[in-house]
């Protein structure tokens, strides 16, 4: 009995485990209009504050936003529109991996 | 963005830019204290909310005229170094004196910016209402980044701007007055501490420090 009920609460475990282990994907996206670090704070901001969005990189050397997202969220078109609320012109947007977690 | 010039260049939706803008007038002996406040109502609407007090000089400590401007982008070119935009301003002034009547202020912003250097160019027309004088502005500002020289490839960094400006400003019964303003700009990615000084440019000594 005792080794049934152990072995019941590892299957449960193991369920619930399997149940949290989530997919994430890297996004990037290609910006024009960028111009100094206090100009694109609002737009790192903006990400920032999404809740499927766990990581937020600039670079105004190269003209991208990089971004760690849950796997389907946020969806293209909202990224997209977050760079345009900000005030630059999103130009390109690629998904560079697809990672399970 | 120019130290005494308006600007073209983007706030976000929604968001809130608060600039604290001291002045030391040299010669006409007075300090004063500009509070201005940047809304951005949309990725191209923007309303600007101005308001000064003097706590020193001659004519004692005194609130100036609210000032309310809204700017309007109405041509925006985005692209890989950087961005042309073109912005229309319209708005009051409102007085905080019973004998200071209102003005209607008009005017146009451009802004260039590319690579390590920007270009902002306003002029801005004031009609006064009843009694109140016309007035007028004009900036043409020029601003560089000293430092870095190129930025690293991921992450903001501190920059270091140095600007220059042509300034004019007129007054309904006066001449126009031609000044020159140069300065420097500590630009963080969420304050920034910038500094400079304002000459008339028919004399060699310096107006006030900004």
């Amino acid at each position: 009995m005792t080794i049934m009920k152990i072995f019941r609460l590892l299957i449960l475990v193991f369920l619930v485990l399997q149940l949290q282990s989530a997919w994430s994907r890297t996004v990037e996206i290609d910006v024009h209009g960028m111009t100094c670090a206090f100009c694109v704070d609002g737009l790192e901001r903006k990400f920032r504050q999404m809740k499927a969005v766990s990581k937020v990189q600039v670079s105004l050397k190269l003209k991208k936003v990089r971004l760690v997202t849950e796997e389907n969220q946020p969806d293209l078109a909202t990224l997209k529109q977050a760079v345009i609320d900000a005030g630059f012109t999103p130009t390109k947007i690629s998904i560079l991996s697809n990672e399970k977690n | 963005m120019g130290l005494r010039s308006f600007v073209a260049l983007p706030l976000d939706k929604e968001g809130t830019v608060i600039r604290l803008f001291f002045e030391h007038a040299l010669e006409a002996d007075y300090d004063q204290l500009t509070t201005n406040v940047a809304y951005g109502i949309s990725n191209n609407q923007t309303l600007f909310l101005s308001e000064s007090y003097r706590f020193s000089g001659a004519s004692g400590q005194r609130f100036g005229d609210v000032s309310m401007l809204y700017r309007h982008i109405i041509w925006q070119d985005d692209y890989l170094t950087g961005t042309n935009r073109l912005g229309l301003l319209g708005g009051i002034i409102i007085p905080t004196a019973d004998e200071r009547e209102m003005a209607i202020q008009t005017g146009f912003v451009f802004t260039h910016f590319s690579n390590r250097y920007e270009i902002d160019i306003d002029g801005l027309y004031q009609t006064g209402i009843n009694s109140r004088p016309d007035s007028g502005r004009f900036d043409v500002s020029w601003q560089y980044r000293l430092f870095p020289a190129e930025y690293p490839d991921w992450g903001m960094s501190s920059e270091l701007y140095a600007v220059i400006e042509y300034n004019g400003r007129w007054k309904e019964g006066n001449s126009l007055t031609h000044q020159l303003t140069t300065g420097l700009q500590w630009v963080q990615q969420s304050w920034v501490i910038e500094g400079g000084a304002v000459r008339t440019c028919s004399r060699s000594d310096i107006n006030s420090i900004i």
